[in-house]
């Protein structure tokens, strides 16, 4: 009787993983169709646009953003680290910190592109690299959210739900890295 | 094919637990019913009013006209009549048939037809529809506020979409409102596509799926997808409004780098061609299973069906440039967009034989909900066969912008959908309330509803091949349009008519879920799961998750001893 309960337990959080897995995988693809988007309004302007950026406005300076593309990529690094043990819950906290620390350079970023007087409504990159960055940084703040729920969690109990909690959010945090190095790479460097 | 089987959860014992914030699929299928059904009535008076601006410019709109317009004395005033129409749109597609079509009956028949006891994430459910609340909400706020509602057309388009041409805060509202539905839409669409491939009953391969559940996941898939492009345009176009970026800024911005006006409309349509295919094909599944059910045969080539839907599913993410062949397109990219277009009625054709082949020799029986799909099969032959004009690039930019295009994707969207959808709730009230519907109600309402849409929307079709334009508050100040007001007036009536009709409906639904006979567990004789447990269904539906061994349509089988059905449970009967 225990061994076959045992089974149906063993059977029920198998289930439970193809099913978190199925829906954030579907999730994920939503979220990626409205970057797609995103990027296919960008790549419009870009390649339509007869010089680019636009006449009259520099280059965003590259140490704000390079910064933040390296700690978003620490931040996954560290996940990676905590996924591989749950228990140890000093790489969610590092992650925690590192994605913090995104949004802190972020703002920055902000700071600096008005304080060179490249404001939200002076034109069509200005607007690219505002509403894009906002986008992106509303769901770090999402996922940041979401990690410290992980924490809550895992200092309760570490057992099979929680391993799927933490895969999930980490499925997120990974593709929201990935979306910002798709935007660094496009909107500040090429 | 079920991964594990959920568990049994105790019923809910308080109000809120049981009818408000339900975790229970048949629960939030009911709300999404009921939502749907208010916005229909909302929607539908805003179409009578349009309609009478039109028959009869000048007059006073009868009965509620001096309340709500008193400035006028009761007659609809020129910036509230693009209210008007803008709402009317907007209403009807998002927040009345995609409630009832895939919010009510996504909801109640996907775990009920694949013999699950509910959906795999029931909090996000919930939260699903709350956020559909809150959307609603903001909506009809922005009916009230200081310069009206938002006005620029159910599309949207920037100019006049952008503080040039809605300087009010109800477009914005607009934007937020329908992104919010977005992410509701697109947090049941997760949901319904985990519970379809996870959760069928062991035995159920997708072949094995009723149709509708096949007209429901496709439409899943394709929310899933296609909401997100929208969320981005209705973001960007929010950003435009509120915070000065100029993405959709033209003209002056020129000078500091343009925007693109029609970059929207490129975004819009991405999304908006598979939301005509989103609305359209659970009407299909389900029109597909009951022609079959009432037949009394198994539908004919069901595979076909099920595949020429999701190839249909796939064409409909191509196609999407023929609604801007007038937008200056490139004559390749047109001609394109037109091949793309012409292909899908290939597989639409696939379908639409394969409803005929279901009919041909069936035992039909003709009550209610088979009334219905008929009428589906009818008026959708008439909507998809005058697609093909629209498709045409040579007609188009003559019939764009008609009423020509308004009849026909009235007679696609409003009236198969419509029908579709009035089909499942004769079928499945059922197995909702445990309560039978009136049928000589339900026919009256059907041969009402028929006459006037199809006098309404034949009438739209005529006009626009005339010449008329959509959107215009008084057309007949044109002098080649004078002659075609007794014809708009004879669609106003018939518009008139059919609103009446509902009134059979809504008296018919509410004294039946209360007075109505007791339903049997299968009053209609069909084999599929929901109909292998107790009407109405109760809480977790199945006490133990059902073995299924044949189709659904396994009807008018001679091999069959007593009744000409059999359950999906049962093993395929053969001599």
């Amino acid at each position: 009787m225990a061994k076959i309960m045992a089974e149906n337990l063993n059977q029920n959080d198998q289930g439970q993983e193809v099913i978190s897995t199925v829906g954030m995988t579907v999730a994920l693809v939503s979220f990626a169709m409205l970057f797609a988007t995103l990027m296919m309004g960008f790549a419009m302007f870009r390649f339509t646009a007869p010089v680019w950026p636009p006449a009259g406005m520099n280059r965003p300076s590259l140490i704000l953003p390079a910064l933040s593309t390296l700690s978003i990529f620490l931040s996954s690094l560290s996940y990676i680290w905590f996924e591989k043990d749950i228990a140890n819950k000093k790489g969610l906290i590092l992650t925690i910190i590192l994605g913090l620390g995104f949004m802190l350079l972020q703002s920055l970023l902000w700071g600096q592109l008005k304080s060179q007087g490249i404001f939200v409504s002076s034109g069509i990159f200005p607007s690219i690299i505002y509403a894009f960055t906002w986008i992106h940084a509303a769901h770090i703040v999402a996922a940041i959210g979401l990690l410290f729920w992980l924490l809550n969690f895992v200092l309760k109990e570490v057992n099979a739900k929680a391993r799927r909690r933490a895969s999930s959010v980490g499925k997120f945090w990974h593709f929201l890295g990935i979306v910002w190095f798709i935007m660094f790479m496009t909107i500040f460097v090429l | 094919m079920a991964f594990f089987e959920q568990h049994i959860h105790e019923a809910p014992k308080t109000f809120l637990s049981k009818y408000v914030f339900s975790f229970d699929h048949k629960v939030i299928g009911k709300q999404f019913l009921w939502y749907g059904i208010a916005f229909l009535g909302i929607g539908g008076m805003m179409a009578l009013m349009i309609r009478w601006t039109l028959a009869f410019p000048g007059e006073a709109f009868p009965l509620i006209g001096h309340f709500l317009f008193p400035q006028t004395n009761g007659v609809v005033p020129p910036d509230t009549y693009a209210m008007l129409f803008t709402m009317h749109g907007t209403i009807m597609i998002f927040y009345a048939i995609t409630p009832i079509l895939i919010g009510a009956f996504g909801n109640f028949c996907i775990p009920l037809m694949i013999g699950a006891r509910d959906m795999v994430f029931p909090t996000l459910n919930m939260l699903s529809f709350w956020l559909a609340v809150v959307s609603a909400i903001l909506l009809l706020v922005s009916l009230f506020t200081p310069l009206g509602a938002a006005a620029g057309g159910w599309v949207s388009y920037p100019t006049l979409s952008l503080l040039i041409g809605s300087p009010g805060i109800g477009q914005t509202l607009w934007c937020l409102a329908l992104f919010i539905l977005g992410v509701s839409s697109t947090m049941g669409a997760v949901n319904y596509i985990a519970t379809i491939i996870t959760l069928r009953a062991p035995g159920m391969g997708y072949f094995d799926m009723p149709l509708t559940i096949w007209g429901l996941w496709l439409t899943a898939v394709l929310n899933a997808l296609f909401l997100p492009v929208l969320g981005a345009g209705l973001l960007l176009l929010t950003f435009d409004r509120v915070f000065g970026t100029t993405f959709f800024l033209a003209g002056a911005a020129a000078t500091s780098g343009s925007g693109d006006p029609v970059l929207f409309q490129h975004v819009f349509w991405i999304f908006g061609h598979p939301e005509v295919y989103i609305l359209i094909l659970p009407a299909w599944g389900i029109v597909s299973d009951l022609l079959s059910f009432f037949a009394r045969k198994p539908a004919f080539g069901a595979r076909a069906t099920a595949l020429s839907m999701t190839s249909i599913t796939v064409l409909s993410t191509v196609v999407y440039g023929h609604h801007m062949y007038t937008t200056q397109m490139s004559p390749l990219l047109t001609q394109s967009f037109m091949m793309l277009t012409m292909t899908i009625s290939i597989p639409s054709a696939i379908f639409f034989a394969n409803w005929l082949g279901t009919l041909w020799k069936g035992s039909i029986r003709f009550q209610t909900p088979m009334l219905f799909s008929l009428g589906v099969v009818f008026v959708f032959g008439l909507g998809g066969l005058t697609g093909l004009y629209l498709a045409t690039v040579s007609t188009d930019l003559y019939l764009h912008d008609t009423y020509f295009v308004v009849g026909h994707f009235h007679y696609t969207m409003a009236a198969s959908v419509l029908l579709g959808g009035f089909a499942a709730t004769y079928f499945w009230f059922p197995k909702m309330f445990g309560r039978m519907l009136n049928e000589t109600l339900g026919k009256i309402h059907f041969w009402i509803s028929i006459l006037g849409l199809n006098g309404v929307f034949m009438g739209m079709m005529i006009v626009g091949y005339a010449g008329m334009h959509r959107r215009i508050y008084n057309p007949f100040v044109y002098e080649f349009l004078e002659k075609l007001i007794p014809i708009n007036t004879f669609i106003t009536w018939s518009a008139i008519l059919m609103g009446f009709g509902q009134l059979f409906f809504v008296y018919n639904f509410v004294y039946s879920m209360f007075k109505g006979p007791v339903a049997t567990q299968n009053p209609w004789e069909v084999g599929t799961l929901e109909w292998t447990i107790p009407s109405p269904a109760p809480v977790h539906n199945f006490d133990e998750i059902p073995v299924v061994k044949c189709g659904p349509h396994e009807l008018g089988n001679p091999n069959l001893k007593g009744r000409d059905f059999q359950y999906q449970t049962e093993e395929l009967v053969e001599v």
